[in-house]
Formats: structure tokens, C-alpha cells, sequence
């Protein structure tokens, strides 16, 4: 009688521990190398975009796997957050065999080893000299590959042509005094409540758009060993444009001023006749907003000076991969002639290959010509391992300046310490 | 009112005879092994429970005080480097955790004082006899029942330069505010839209306990002429002393812990201009956007320390009371 108590409590007693323990279970699908088919299968963790560009993808996935049945490619989109979860997924070890890697964040992965170099991989056919000098070096590090670029933007002005005939103007500015000008005429404020319906220029605050204007001026984004470099006259010199268009002229406003998401949906809208943005606007414009007429132009020289920015993104392997060699034929391939000239064939980005560039025409493409031309004084997005911190901390202090609150000089200043302070202190 | 406290607690709170022990199988030999026995059967039916909370609540604690004593080595290789103190002593200097602590701090001591006092009037006002307080109930209740990344998203809309509150504000020629991306409003925002939405759940905890005050004690104030304000003055809210006690250590430990709200408004980065960069959304950046564990850590266990001074302190000021003793 007694035992069988203690044989039921021990029963149940190990009823519940094992469905609290079901629970923990590990899921042997994800770990495997190969489907049912027999086919090695490679993951691929990516950010999302827009459904055209999605379809985009596909069909360049689908091209890669008819010309490697072996392989099958298993696509995740992470929604948001990308670098967290990839940073996590890849201490877990359970991150994808390829991933998208922006060239932001590509110094700190590559110093922390957790990429594999590829230069053993590298064949003659693949012919890296191919590629434009600065943006595949912007994912090598002391002569290693550790990825390569898939594609890459610049930034370059889009003007409304309407706008600019109703205010009696003839094409784009040159330079940023010029556009200085443009902007006051254009911008309407039929209310005349101080906030104008439609801004001369809208631009994006963010430090990503913001530092290619402290070269012209001889100032610099970081110094040597990678700290915040951007509290002197001559950075202050190079932001005060627009600091005073936004804040003294009201002629340049923010996408979040008028309730848009983007700098390009702010002139699809036609709430700014100029803003400067990336060839992803092209293609958002064609779906979203056929009707607006405009035209695009290479950024307004600064200082005298040409400048933009370059933002590129590469396919890296994970250096945990199980899969290596198909990892390898997949970044081959999409990387390659072939697969980037489809992947860039609708012109959402531009190809990193010279041959790619000459194939598609880009060059003498109405709209994109600018975005081709700017690839060769674009300044990348890219400075050292500390750029993450140093632009949290300008976005952070920038917005101060723009609404006022301080001056222009105090909010770089203030940047700068408190991102070199973190910099220090986590080192 | 005093006697008439003393009076109503007496009768309707007797304090129940202690029953007899009813055994019918108490054994009558080896009563300390018998003891033994039912503590260990009592322990083994715990044990899926006890299993479940070592491992994800008791271990984890010890994990993060061992990690807020270490420089943390994450990727490529876990390592550890013991740093003593070191993590703890980098908070003083550490702009960013000055900001988020003020940010906090500004948060806790306007959101717990309003949702609170909110919350009483609201649970008042419900507990009167008007019309229709049932369906009032459910729709006071409604923003609690729903997830705060939606309500976040939602209010998020509303909030735009050209959204539903400024359309409404301007429709009655109120000035208007930029309320997600002005650094001096951006807080606020977050502020209006949590108390909104908290202050139903402990309204709910106020209704449950005034109906739980009885008849007899108002209407022996009625008959000494108290009036209305009087009456809530002088007797629902000095009874609902523990509850408030209750009410507002959950509002201390849920506002102290803001993260998800900031976290979707400024989408990560605690913007505009730090102004919602709470402790718990520093500590998010640290761990997963530095993958500084260590540090993340030691401002983890600063901030449950900081939360246990306050809970004491508030402790110490309501006096150890309870409900109906």
C-alpha cells in the first residue's frame, strides 16, 4: 500500500519534470545538413525588403540552385534588429552558413574572428579585380577576404521638375550654397504658420548621411585607432548648412516632420521638392508615386568639392559552417557575373563589378547615371570598429542641435566625449 | 470614524475557531519518520516546479552577479576575465546610465503618483451606483488586456506630426507637438500612453477591495453628515491603505522596468536625444547591441537593487499593515 504511494508520487513527479523538460528539446531539423532529397542544404539570413526586390531575390536563388541541384538554399528574413540577433544567433552557434553583412559593422566581425577568410576559396575565374576597388576593401582586412559586395548605393540629389519650373529654376544645383538658394524658392508655406507644406529640401539626420560632408572640409569622421574625430571647426563648418536651413530658414525639413517614413516617401508625397537619397528611391518611386516627375543629379559640391556616400553590403560565411564548400558556391555565384547581373538587373542597387556595370548600362541610365558616377569619389560608409557607438551618440546629439537646444559646436562636442568615454571604458 | 472601523471589522471579520485537527490516519508510532517521509513526498512533488525555477529563475540570477563581476567575451570564444569591482565603479562615470537613470527616475516619479490616483478615482467612480458601470468596466479595462507593442504601434500613429491627437488639438486651436521626435516631449509621450493603459489594471484591484469595505461604515457617516468627498477622504482611502501599498510597489517595479514602450518608439536606439533611453533599454544596448554582458550586468543588478531600496523604503513608509487584520 505504502509503496505504491511513493510509486505514484514518483510517477507523477516524473510526469511533470519530463514535460517541463519536453519543452527543451532540441529540434534535430535545423541542425541538418541535408534535406530529404539528399540535396546540402545552406541558410541565408538576410534583412527584409520590398516584395520587389523579395521576387528579386528569388529568382536569382532559383538560378543559383537549376545550376547547382545538389544545393538547396533555405532563406530567413530577420525583421529587425538584424546585427543583434545575427551577433546572438552567431555566439549561440546557430547562426546561418551566409549572411548579409553591411560594411558598418564588417570591422568589428572581422577582428573578432568569427567569420571565414575566403581567400583560400577564391579561384582565378572569379576574378576579384573585377569589383570596385573601395568597396571590396571595405570587407578585407591585413590582405584577408572575408566577404564580398553584393551591391552598393550612393546618395544623389532628386529634384522635383515641376517644382523647380513653378519657382522659375533651371536644373539642379551645383553646389550647396546654390541649393541653398533653390531651397528658399521652393519651399511653400501657403499658411504661413512657419511650418511649410512643402520643404525645399528634406534630408535624413543621421550620421550615415551626414559625414561625407566633413571631408570636403578637411575634417574627418574618426581618427586612427577608430575614435569619434568630429568635434572642430572644421566639422562644425561643414554641418552648419544645414542646421541653419532647418532650424533658422525652415527650408529643409525631416521625413518625421511631415508623418513620412523615408526621404523618398517625403518627395513621392511631394512635401519636399529635393531630397537627397539613395538609388533604392528610384524603384519606390516607379510603384508608389508614377506621377511625380523628376529627375536626379549628383550631390551639390561641398567646399568645392564632389561628395557622397557609399553604402554597400556584402555575403560573408559563417566560420561554424557545416557547409562550407556549398556556402562558398552560393556567395560564388550571387557575387559573380552572373548572379549579380541578375540580382542587379532591375537597378534597386548597383553592381560592385565593373563588367556587371558596363553589361547593364547604368552609366548612361537618365536616373541612375548619377548614383554610378558618385562610385568614384563616394566616400563608404565605414570607419572602424567603434562606428556603431560614434553613431548612436551624433544621432543622438545632432537632433539636439537641429531643434536648438544647443549649439551646433557643444552637440558634436558632446558626441564626441561621451562616445569616446564609451569607447574607452568598454575596451 | 475610528470606532465605527473597529465595529464593522469585528462583525463581519470574526476570526474563525480554530478547528480540531482532523487525522484519521495519524499514526501512533515512528512520528518523526513519518514527518521525514511527508516532507520528502511534499519535496518530490515539487520537484518538477523547484527544477523549473532553478533553472530559469535561480540560476540565471547567480549567472548574472557571477557575469557583472567579469569582462565578458562573447564572440569568438567565450571568455571570462575576472574584474572585481570594476563594472560596478564604470557606472559612475557612464554618461548614458546618468541620462537613462534621470530619464527613469522622471518617469517613476510622475507615472506611479498619477496611474495611481487615477486608478483610486476611476475605481470610485465605478463603485457607485451609476448607469451602465459594467460595460464602463470592460472598456476601462480594454488597454490592459491588450499587448503594449500594439497599443506602443498604435499610439505611435496618433502621435504623428499629422496624426489623430494633433488633428484633435488644432480642432480646438490647441498648440500641437511634435510628440515622438521632440526630445522634450518624446518622454511624456511614452508617460500619457502607459498611464493610460496601466492605470485600468490597478483600478480593477481598487474596485475588487472597496467592495470588500462594508455598507455599515458609510452609513454610520452618513448619519454624522459626512458628505461624499468626506467619506472617500476618510474612510475608502485610509482602508485601502495596504492595497495602495500593493498598488504602488507593482507601478514602482513595472515603470522602473520600462523597456518595450522606448524600445519601440525610438526603435532601439533610446532617441530623440537620450530623452527615452530608460536603465532596462541601456541595459538591452549593452548585452545585445555591445555584447558588453558584463557590464549589462552589473547595471542589471544595480537597477534590482536600486528597485528592493525603494520597496523597503516604501515599506517603512505605509507600515506593515494588511488587509482585515
Amino acid at each position: 500500500m505504502r509503496g505504491n504511494k511513493w510509486f505514484a508520487a514518483l510517477g507523477i513527479s516524473s510526469l511533470l519534470l519530463g514535460s517541463a523538460l519536453a519543452g527543451c528539446s532540441n529540434s534535430e531539423e535545423s541542425s541538418s545538413q541535408t534535406n530529404s532529397d539528399g540535396k546540402t542544404v545552406v541558410e541565408l539570413n538576410g534583412w527584409g525588403s520590398s516584395p520587389e526586390e523579395e521576387e528579386l531575390l528569388k529568382e536569382t536563388i532559383t538560378a543559383f540552385e537549376e545550376e547547382h541541384p545538389n544545393i538547396q538554399i533555405k532563406h530567413e528574413v530577420i525583421a529587425d534588429q538584424y546585427m543583434d540577433v545575427i551577433k546572438t544567433r552567431l555566439i549561440g552557434g546557430e547562426a546561418a552558413d551566409v549572411f548579409y553583412l553591411d560594411a558598418l559593422d564588417a570591422p568589428s566581425l572581422m577582428q573578432q574572428d568569427v567569420l571565414e577568410p575566403l581567400n583560400d576559396y577564391m579561384t582565378e575565374d572569379f576574378d576579384v579585380g573585377d569589383f570596385e576597388d573601395p568597396l571590396v576593401n571595405a570587407f578585407k582586412s591585413g590582405g584577408t577576404h572575408y566577404g564580398f559586395p553584393k551591391d552598393f548605393s550612393t546618395l544623389a540629389l532628386f529634384y522635383d521638375k515641376q517644382a523647380f519650373e513653378e519657382a522659375g529654376l533651371e536644373g539642379p544645383p551645383e553646389n550647396w550654397e546654390e541649393l541653398r538658394e533653390y531651397a528658399e524658392k521652393l519651399t511653400v508655406d501657403e499658411d504661413g504658420d512657419g511650418t511649410p507644406e512643402r520643404y525645399g529640401l528634406g534630408f535624413a539626420k543621421e550620421l550615415a548621411r551626414q559625414f561625407y560632408k566633413f571631408q570636403p572640409y578637411g575634417g574627418k569622421l574618426v581618427t586612427e585607432d577608430g575614435k569619434a574625430a568630429f568635434a572642430n571647426e572644421k566639422s562644425v563648418e561643414a554641418l552648419k548648412p544645414i542646421v541653419d536651413m532647418y532650424k533658422n530658414e525652415k527650408t529643409a525639413g525631416l521625413p518625421s516632420d511631415v508623418g513620412a517614413g523615408f526621404g523618398g516617401d517625403m518627395f513621392g508625397q511631394q512635401k519636399a521638392a529635393m531630397v537627397i537619397e539613395g538609388n533604392w528611391t528610384i524603384p519606390f518611386l516607379e510603384n508608389n508615386f508614377p506621377d511625380v516627375d523628376y529627375g536626379t543629379s549628383e550631390l551639390p559640391a561641398i567646399n568645392g568639392e564632389k561628395a557622397t556616400a557609399a553604402f554597400t553590403v556584402a555575403y560573408v560565411m559563417n566560420k561554424n559552417s557545416e557547409v562550407k564548400d556549398a556556402a562558398w558556391e552560393f556567395i560564388e555565384f550571387m557575387t559573380g557575373k552572373e548572379g549579380m547581373e541578375i540580382w542587379t538587373s532591375k537597378g534597386f542597387a548597383l553592381p560592385t563589378r565593373k563588367s556587371v556595370a558596363d553589361k547593364l548600362g547604368y552609366a548612361d541610365d537618365g536616373l541612375r547615371s548619377s548614383f554610378v558616377e558618385g562610385a568614384s569619389y563616394a566616400q563608404p560608409w565605414q570607419a572602424g570598429e567603434n562606428l556603431p557607438i560614434i553613431m548612436n551618440n551624433f544621432d543622438n546629439q545632432f537632433v539636439s542641435a537641429l531643434l536648438g537646444e544647443q549649439t551646433l559646436e557643444e552637440a558634436l562636442k558632446k558626441a564626441e566625449d561621451t562616445a569616446n568615454n564609451e569607447i574607452s571604458s568598454s575596451n | 470614524m475610528e470606532p465605527a472601523k473597529q465595529n464593522e471589522y469585528s462583525e463581519s471579520f470574526k476570526p474563525k475557531k480554530p478547528k480540531p485537527k482532523i487525522n484519521p490516519k495519524a499514526p501512533k508510532k515512528h512520528p518523526m519518520g513519518k514527518k521525514l517521509k511527508e516532507s520528502l513526498s511534499g519535496y518530490l512533488f515539487m520537484s518538477p516546479t523547484i527544477f523549473t525555477l532553478g533553472i530559469f529563475v535561480v540560476v540565471p540570477i547567480l549567472y548574472a552577479l557571477f557575469l557583472s563581476f567579469n569582462d565578458v567575451d562573447l564572440l569568438g570564444g567565450i571568455g571570462y576575465e575576472f574584474l572585481g569591482l570594476d563594472n560596478y565603479t564604470r557606472t559612475i562615470d557612464d554618461e548614458r546610465a546618468k541620462i537613462a537613470l534621470l530619464n527613469t527616475a522622471e518617469y517613476v516619479a510622475i507615472v506611479v503618483p498619477v496611474q495611481t490616483i487615477l486608478a483610486l478615482l476611476l475605481a470610485a467612480a465605478l463603485n457607485s451606483n451609476i448607469k451602465g458601470k459594467n460595460l464602463f468596466r470592460i472598456i476601462f479595462f480594454l488597454p490592459t488586456v491588450t499587448s503594449s507593442a500594439v497599443l506602443t504601434l498604435i499610439f505611435m500613429w496618433m502621435y504623428y506630426p499629422d496624426g489623430l491627437i494633433n488633428n484633435f488639438l488644432s480642432f480646438l486651436h490647441l498648440p500641437t507637438y511634435d510628440w515622438l521626435s521632440n526630445p522634450a516631449i518624446a518622454l511624456r509621450s511614452i508617460m500619457i500612453m502607459n498611464i493610460w493603459a496601466t492605470a485600468p489594471f490597478f483600478m480593477v484591484i481598487y474596485l475588487a477591495a472597496m467592495q470588500d469595505i462594508s455598507d455599515t461604515v458609510y452609513e454610520a457617516a452618513t448619519i454624522d453628515g459626512a458628505n461624499w468627498w468626506q467619506k472617500f477622504i476618510y474612510i475608502t482611502v485610509p482602508i485601502l491603505k495596504p492595497v495602495t501599498f500593493f498598488v504602488v510597489i507593482m507601478g514602482l517595479i513595472g515603470t522602473f522596468q520600462l523597456f518595450d514602450q522606448s524600445y519601440i518608439f525610438s526603435g532601439g536606439s533610446g532617441g530623440p536625444n537620450s530623452s527615452t533611453l530608460t536603465i532596462v533599454l541601456l541595459i538591452y544596448q549593452y548585452a545585445f547591441q555591445s555584447l558588453d554582458m558584463g557590464y549589462a550586468s552589473a547595471l542589471a543588478v544595480g537597477l534590482a537593487i536600486l528597485i528592493m531600496v525603494v520597496t523597503v523604503i516604501q515599506k517603512v513608509f505605509f507600515g506593515e499593515e494588511k488587509l482585515h487584520d
